[in-house]
């Protein structure tokens, strides 16, 4: 029972990471509807971007998210505008083209890095706050925290302003957005930028946790896509409660169980919650046919 | 006139054919299978540099059964290309034979495709018991295997790590972890095996995936358990995030053991020379940190390899790579041939005792055709350096053992 505490609070710290990596793809899944494979990819270069700004000019890995999360948010709208736009027809091929991206990305990378893991885990990140028995690492609550600051932050974006509004109406019918004279291109154009810059975001957030190799986006995409599908697809909180609820659930499987069913047990509740309630906990019920549903 | 020229012309093209017939005779091609690109290219590259200066050693020496040595390269990062990569080198490159491997993978399917066109398959890095449990005709391993891993490991415990802890192997409290694929949870069976022979307790075995993104759960699991050592076979990632959690958890257990990983500056970078003080790493000699008693000309290797590289050697495989390839040219010799079934007789007989070569080694097969006198050593983290500690006649003079436990 001691433990309980201390289960509790790293599978929360967890579950700020899967959110945290998640709300950029549950944005692009759920407004553009696209698969984006490459996501993994686009985390891995904001842990890269951060990585070289440490490194090379000394920058804090938290001030370089101002550098880090713009230029991937940038090559997010490069991407959507040159690969997916084109392809606005032909939706499984969108899907293959995120494919051709992750491979091309990761292929880049290794090049680069010469296949060698790069960390800045000696140099910082080993404070950890003692509260009684509990030891809370303190990279990791800064990560939660922002994950918080960042929901709220795309909530309050989402619902208050025009932009914003525009993307809802989107989300919910493209068509009668674009009646509306709302300018759908424009506003996948900027979703996917957001997107991609939230995961660029995460990844430099992430840098002082992890060693960084070119494969390590794939690590987190695959409970990401889970979290996103758990939590509702388009729904900003959804992608955050369903990141907490993956991370707790693991954290007690892995303690309980068994570290090797862990990423089991949250499967099962990810299928459990699909069958019961297809648009996921948090989402719009229907949300989940808009994006297999043909539109113009 | 015409006709002159044509028949010079032909003449010259006869005399050319005929010389390039002759220089194929004297040239002995050896296929060089490993991962040129892709993740493993860096570690690919450095076990062939291996190859590449036992080969010039050899061809300085007036080369091998007469003829002067070439290496051709086959690139080969997976499994599939392995198998692509040996019809290539067999039917367009005319290789003799090949040589290999800086994973087991690719050298399961390689060996087997050399095997369709009989040619010897010798391999100097990949460990995977499975490549000479088949029992395959062509091919021989001048290596230590996985099980090495776990003899030597047995062998760090109760020599080194329970002395220092001044700790009977009996009242030694073990935790044994692992990544979750058939490499680590294959030494750990092992190592749990030849441990419970030696009566030390296993507190706890745990396998967790590589591509893990918290390790929380096993180092609190393990935490629980309060063992002596905590031995861990896996990768650089999960190996780096694995010592970070212990950092964060306040995790101290009396010893760390890593194997096969966590000796690279990947390791350093990742965690940091104060948290990694005292960590010991099981893995191949490394040049100039070893004597030569135990590893004769491991220096001689370094010169050469500073010499031909213009930079340090990236990883151990390199020499382990070039003591493999200096045994196998011996066991050619003595076939007088590179035909599989010869090589594979010749080598039989051959003996030599441990610490015959720069990485230690010695030469005795076994009806597998493993190299049963191929061993690891064990290094610990000294100041951001890896040092040798074990055995004890592989140390350099002056070193000692700094105290095991955390700060």
């Amino acid at each position: 029972m001691d433990q309980f505490l201390n289960v509790l609070v790293f599978g929360l710290l967890l579950g700020g990471i899967y959110g945290l990596v998640s709300i950029g793809l549950n944005l692009i899944f759920g407004v553009v509807r696209i698969v984006n494979f490459a996501q993994g990819e686009l985390v891995m270069f904001g842990m890269y971007g951060c990585y070289w700004a440490y490194v090379q000019l000394g920058m804090n890995p938290y001030l370089s998210v101002l550098v880090v999360a713009p230029l991937v948010g940038l090559l997010g709208v490069a991407i959507q505008r040159l690969v997916i736009q084109p392809l606005h027809n032909e939706s499984n091929m969108q899907i293959f083209a995120t494919f051709g991206l992750l491979m091309m990305f990761q292929n880049i990378m290794l090049a680069m890095s010469r296949g060698e893991a790069f960390s800045i885990g000696g140099t910082m990140g080993a404070e950890v706050l003692s509260v009684g028995d509990l030891k809370i690492s303190v990279v990791r609550l800064v990560t939660l925290v922002a994950t918080t600051l960042i929901t709220i932050g795309l909530h309050v974006f989402l619902r208050q302003t025009m932009m914003g509004k525009a993307i809802r109406a989107v989300t919910q019918d493209k068509r009668a957005a674009r009646v509306m004279g709302i300018n759908v291109e424009k506003t996948f154009l900027i979703t996917f930028g957001i997107g991609a810059a939230l995961a660029g975001m995460a990844g430099a957030l992430l840098t002082p946790i992890y060693s960084i190799t070119p494969g390590v986006g794939g690590n987190f995409i695959m409970a990401a896509f889970a979290v996103v599908v758990l939590g509702g697809l388009g729904s900003v909180w959804g992608a955050y409660f369903g990141g907490l609820i993956v991370g707790v659930v693991e954290a007690f499987a892995g303690y309980y169980i068994d570290p090797a069913l862990k990423s089991a047990v949250w499967f099962l509740i990810f299928l459990v919650v699909l069958i019961v309630r297809p648009a996921g906990l948090m989402g719009q019920v229907g949300a989940e046919e808009v994006g297999f549903r043909e539109q113009n | 006139m015409k006709t002159l020229k044509t028949m010079a012309g032909l003449a010259l093209a006869l005399g050319l054919g005929f010389a390039a017939q002759v220089s194929a005779q004297q040239t002995l091609k050896i296929g060089a299978v490993n991962p040129y690109s892709g993740p493993l290219a860096l570690y690919g590259t450095e076990v062939t540099r291996g190859y590449e200066l036992a080969v010039d050693q050899i061809n300085a020496a007036g080369g091998v059964l007469g003829k002067k040595v070439e290496l051709v390269r086959g690139d080969a990062s997976n499994p599939q290309q392995g198998i692509a990569t040996v019809e290539q080198l067999a039917t367009k490159e005319k290789v003799d034979m090949f040589m290999g491997t800086y994973i087991s993978g690719i050298s399961l399917t390689a060996s087997d495709a050399a095997m369709r066109y009989n040619k010897l398959y010798w391999e100097t890095n990949a460990v995977s018991n499975a490549l000479t449990e088949r029992g395959l005709p062509n091919f021989i391993r001048s290596g230590p295997d996985g099980a090495a891993f776990a003899t030597t490991s047995a062998n760090v415990l109760k020599n080194l790590i329970a002395t220092n802890l001044k700790k009977d192997i009996k009242d030694l409290k073990v935790w044994l972890e692992s990544e979750d694929s058939i490499y680590g949870t294959g030494i750990v069976e092992a190592q749990k095996r030849l441990l419970t022979e030696m009566g030390a307790k296993i507190v706890g075995v745990g396998a967790h995936s590589a591509r893990s993104i918290d390790l929380n759960d096993t180092v609190l699991r393990a935490k629980q358990a309060a063992p002596d050592v905590f031995v861990q076979t896996g990768y650089v990632p999960d190996g780096n995030l694995l010592l970070r959690t212990f950092r964060d958890q306040g995790f101290k257990p009396g010893a760390i053991l890593f194997v096969g990983t966590g000796d690279t500056p990947e390791t350093l970078e990742a965690i940091g020379a104060a948290y990694l003080e005292g960590v010991l790493v099981i893995g191949y000699p490394r040049s100039n940190d070893i004597t030569e008693a135990f590893g004769p000309g491991n220096r001689a290797f370094l010169a050469a390899y500073r010499a031909k590289y213009k930079s340090e050697p990236v990883a151990p495989q390199g020499m382990a790579a070039y003591s493999g390839a200096l045994i196998m040219f011996e066991a050619i010799k003595a076939a007088g041939s590179v035909e599989p079934d010869k090589v594979h007789a010749a080598a039989l007989k051959l003996d030599k005792p441990e610490s015959s070569y720069p990485s230690g080694f010695g030469i005795k097969f076994d009806k597998n055709m493993q190299n049963v006198r191929a061993w690891f050593t064990a290094s610990q983290w000294q100041s951001g350096k890896m040092v040798t500690v074990f055995p004890q006649n592989a140390a350099l003079p002056g070193v000692a053992v700094k105290p095991l436990g955390r700060p």
